[in-house]
């Protein structure tokens, strides 16, 4: 070998070796395309929870820990975050979580990018279908899809029901029950709208007027399903729109109605802990979510030593609690699928026997309201719970235009 | 002549393996160049973002100061727990008091030095949002906005304590008032004032939940109304006439309730027959003075709750401002299952507060509600209806028209030892106070002193020309010569007595930083000159700057006085001030 060629092969194995070098640390800098997919030791999802089923969901994950199941042989891990449902549709709504952009995939971020969206949220189980949809529509704009899905099996399955409900003090329940027969919207239209308040409806001068318990809507989607309840009853069906919504005659009787609220401002995401706390000085009834109220029914008893009268609103609104699944590629297929196991062991006999307790109607029917002796609905049968609840005038769900009509309606109109 | 063709072939050869070499140095430099802006960008994107680290478990919470106290003692024995994040961090929370006007005035900036807050009531929420929202164009619902409710500064909040706001009374005034026979109303105390010259009541300003209630009822009584108040209600003359009327009988403004309660400990019970305060205020006085009780009256019209509530800012909403870290939003968790423990919950009952806890009922064996008539748990009855906020905005803002007008003489020392800083700060902390004074029948006058009076301007209402004139003075102070205290102050009363305004508050806010040695006037003098004018009572609140100020002095010249004696530093001279005014 003459020294021109060892000159070249001395070159070229250089160059092989300043290359080597360079593909080395490039690929331990952790920039460029991820050149293995590791299978994880444990797969770890992170759940958001609405409020009302948050402590029971918390319960069941950690039976479902504890139980050691297993993914593709994989172990699961779920980790519940409790987020009131508007609040998590506003993380949702500025992309907090760190979802990827349309086109974007794990594959072109940086390690960093990478590692934060190991704690991106693999299911929401928001209070409603209501903020499915608006989330949707929020990732919709920027993506041109949805993220959560209606069928499929990746589909949004209610886990618990809970009924929107009146819920009054009983002294208070009396006086209304005799002067109005009924409970409704309309009779509590009239009371709230009574000029000489309680002593003209026959109620004790120290009550002051009628005042009437509805969730801020900016805070709690219960006083969106509140207002849709209400539009039910004014115009006797079933479905509303947004011509209903921006008809004066109704805005007017909305608006006569809100007026009766002691305080939109302080009332928080908690509206029945509220009016439990602060008693029927700041609300005489209202129309709440079951579950909450049942679970505060003792509490009330205790500190005001006044109960709950329970009545079922004759056009129904209701939570479903959807457990909405991302589908985004921002969770790997193992989350995806360890997020359907915990949903089917939510609705599995033990966990949705264990609602009740909570107060939350099971999703799964073969499971009654008084199934067991911890419930909530056998404890307070006394108070006007119905085991059963017709659902003939179960009100629909509106489109999402009809939504964000009554929102901005409320906005414009009533939000102090 | 083979040998040329060799050499030719070598060349070629050379030249193919510097062309390879330079090809794979070029593919090298690409690779180098990725990895380099891979670690460049890497290094960007975990940049730690201003204000605190991305792993920072550390919470602070900013608390409004009548809670601040008790809050402080849970959030120490939390700590003293040791709970950890995954990753190993500490949760840790700070408690630090805020006004709730200062800390929605925080909250509402970019970068506040807290992550979550928990002000006496959740009207300063609303205030806060309204102030967020008026700051970002996406949150109307013109703005654009994909959903119109999603962009909120405040996220998880919890309740933790709840107090009503009542008027607390002694006992023997809650008689004569019709307790407990029937319930007192707040016209029942309006009346009272307005036509019995020695009844003495006292709210916080409306930068209280308390004095804002108090306020509030007043504007509802006026327009004849007990829920629906609007602006233009509020802003009726009849209203604002009635309004003045009611305060003009106020007798004493403060910071806050526990201000009133420390006047209260040092002037006994011939202060004020009457405040408005929230209930655990009386629980906590009932159960240090068993000589002397007060009484809880829940205002028949409707009352207010202070609910303290705890909540968690939505920050990183805006460009460069840091979000709140998974760590921190665990802390806050944390913290909020640690306050809504039954042992903190007993711990808050035994503060006077009503546990949020519904499971502990306030009239069990122990409780400071059980075996009492003097407050009532089963009260209140109803509350008042809270306005949208651009009235409590108005009802506020009105005060300052309405209230009782104020004549206040700041006495200022600028002997030699206030030379640099010293008087810098001070110089600053005078303008911060004339700031604060708002109201458009509230004077102010100076008075400079040294060996002598150096200078002294009258009082005068404070428009725009009167400002300029007491700012040019403060800018013309110049720090020299002894410390005729005595004289200053006794030049300022008399200067209160010769305006004669007995419907004012009329009061002197002396500063000194060293010891009384040139005046001719002595304390006694000064005793007899406020001693002779009983129907023109003048407050005197006395400041003393730094560690050479003459304590005893001082306190025994707001003693005479009937103010209070404050001490203060270069850091929180400015602070002092600022509170100050709000007795005015």
């Amino acid at each position: 070998m003459n020294r021109t060629r060892i000159l070249f092969v001395s070159i070229l194995a250089v160059a092989i070796l300043i290359v080597g070098a360079t593909l080395l640390f490039t690929d331990r800098g952790g920039g460029g395309t991820a050149l293995t997919v590791q299978r994880p030791e444990t797969v770890e999802l992170r759940i958001l929870a609405s409020l009302p089923v948050e402590p029971w969901v918390r319960s069941a994950a950690d039976a479902f820990n504890r139980s050691e199941r297993t993914v593709d042989g994989v172990p699961v891990r779920v980790q519940i975050e409790a987020v009131d449902g508007l609040t998590a549709l506003g993380r949702w709504d500025r992309n907090e979580f760190g979802a990827l952009e349309a086109g974007q995939s794990p594959d072109s971020l940086a390690e960093a990018e990478r590692q934060a969206l190991d704690n991106f949220p693999v299911a929401w189980i928001p209070d409603s279908r209501y903020l499915v949809e608006l989330a949707n529509a929020a990732y919709k704009e920027r993506l041109g899809r949805d993220v959560f899905l209606t069928d499929g099996e990746y589909r949004a399955r209610p886990i618990a029901i809970s009924l929107f409900t009146w819920g009054l003090y009983a002294s208070r329940a009396q006086v209304l029950e005799a002067r109005y027969g009924a409970i409704g919207w309309q009779a509590i239209h009239d009371a709230a709208t009574a000029a000489g308040g309680w002593p003209e409806l026959g109620g004790e001068p120290g009550w002051g007027f009628f005042k009437l318990v509805v969730p801020n809507p900016s805070r709690n989607v219960g006083g969106l399903a509140a207002m849709i309840a209400a539009a039910g009853e004014y115009y006797g069906r079933t479905d509303i729109a947004v011509e209903d919504v921006v008809n004066p005659e109704f805005q007017r009787w909305l608006k006569d109605l809100m007026g009766a609220v002691t305080d939109f401002s302080s009332s928080s995401a908690y509206t029945a802990e509220d009016f439990a706390l602060f008693g029927y000085s700041v609300g005489d009834g209202g129309q709440l979510l079951e579950s909450d109220l049942l679970q505060n029914m003792q509490g009330i008893l205790t500190r005001w030593e006044d109960p709950l009268s329970l009545y079922y609103p004759e056009y129904l609104t209701w939570f479903d609690f959807p457990f909405s699944v991302w589908v985004g590629p921002e969770t790997t297929a193992l989350q995806k699928n360890g997020a359907l196991e915990f949903q089917r062991f939510l609705l599995g006999d033990e966990q949705q026997s264990a609602a009740l307790a909570y107060g939350l109607r099971p999703a799964n029917p073969k499971i009654g309201v008084d199934a067991n002796d911890a419930s909530l609905f056998a404890q307070w049968a006394d108070r006007g719970v119905l085991p059963v609840v017709p659902r003939t005038t179960a009100m629909r769900s509106p489109d999402r235009e009809t939504l964000l009509a009554l929102l901005r309606w409320f906005e414009l109109n009533v939000k102090q | 002549m083979n040998k040329p063709l060799p050499r030719r072939k070598n060349q070629r050869a050379a030249a193919i393996a510097v062309v390879v070499f330079l090809g794979f140095l070029g593919c090298a430099a690409v690779f180098a160049t990725q990895w380099v802006w891979g670690v460049v960008t890497s290094f960007w994107d975990s940049a730690e973002p201003a204000g605190w680290e991305s792993t920072s478990a550390e919470l602070t919470v900013a608390v409004s100061p009548v809670m601040a106290p008790v809050l402080a003692d849970l959030a120490e024995a939390f700590n003293e727990q040791g709970r950890r994040a995954a990753d190993g961090q500490s949760l840790v929370v700070t408690v630090v008091a805020y006004d709730p006007e200062e800390l929605v005035g925080a909250a509402a900036q970019s970068t506040p030095p807290f992550q979550a807050i928990s002000p006496d009531s959740s009207l300063w929420l609303a205030q806060l949002e309204q102030r967020w929202a008026e700051g970002d164009e996406s949150v109307s619902p013109e703005g654009g906005a994909a959903i119109p409710l999603a962009q909120r500064r405040i996220g998880t909040q919890l309740r933790y304590a709840v107090s009503p706001i009542v008027l607390a009374a002694w006992e023997d005034v809650a008689l004569r008032l019709g307790w407990p026979d029937r319930p007192v109303s707040w016209q029942d105390v309006q009346r009272r004032a307005t036509q019995d010259p020695n009844f003495k009541w006292s709210h916080a300003s409306t930068r209280h939940a308390s004095g804002l209630l108090a306020v509030l009822a007043e504007f509802y009584a006026g327009a004849g109304l007990t829920r629906g108040l609007t602006v233009a209600a509020a802003t009726d003359p009849a209203t604002l006439a009635y309004v003045q009327a009611v305060e003009g009988t106020v007798r004493f403004y403060g910071e806050n309730e526990d201000q009133v309660v420390e006047r209260l400990r040092q002037q006994g019970r011939e202060f004020l027959d009457l405040f408005v305060a929230q209930e655990r205020l009386v629980i906590d006085w009932n159960r240090q003075h068993p000589e002397q009780q007060l009484v809880a009256l829940y205002p028949a019209e409707g009352t207010l709750w202070t609910d303290h509530p705890l909540a968690l800012l939505e920050l990183g909403q805006r460009p460069g401002e840091p979000g709140v870290t998974a760590n921190q939003r665990q802390t806050f968790q944390s913290f909020a299952d640690y306050l809504t423990s039954e042992p903190s919950q007993r711990q808050l009952l035994a503060a006077g507060y009503r546990p949020a806890d519904l499971s502990i009922a306030l009239d069990e064996p122990g409780s400071p509600f059980a075996d009492t008539i003097r407050v009532d748990w089963r009260q209140p009855q109803t509350t008042l209806q809270m306005p949208p906020a651009e009235v409590v905005a108005v009802v506020s803002d009105f005060w300052y028209y309405t209230k009782r007008p104020t004549n206040v003489y700041l006495v200022v020392d600028t002997s030699g030892s206030m030379e640099g800083s010293k008087l810098r700060s001070t110089q600053n902390a005078l303008k911060s106070f004339l700031e604060q004074i708002r109201g458009s029948r509230d004077r102010v006058g100076i008075v400079e002193f040294g060996s002598d009076l150096k200078s002294y301007t009258q009082l005068a209402t404070l428009d725009d020309a009167a400002r300029q004139q007491l700012n040019r003075q403060i800018d013309r102070m110049n720090a020299d010569g002894g410390t005729a205290l005595n004289d200053a102050v006794y030049a300022a009363t008399t200067a209160l007595q010769q305006e004669n305004q007995a419907d004012a508050i009329n009061a002197v806010v002396v500063m000194t930083d060293g010891l009384e040695n040139q005046s001719q006037r002595s304390l006694r003098d000064l005793r007899n000159l406020l001693a002779g004018t009983p129907e023109l009572p003048i407050v005197v609140f006395t400041i003393g700057f730094g560690e050479d100020a003459d304590t005893a002095t001082l306190e025994e010249m707001a003693r005479i006085g009937g103010g209070q004696y404050r001490r203060a530093s270069e850091a929180d001279l400015d602070e002092l001030y600022r509170i100050i005014s709000t007795y005015f």
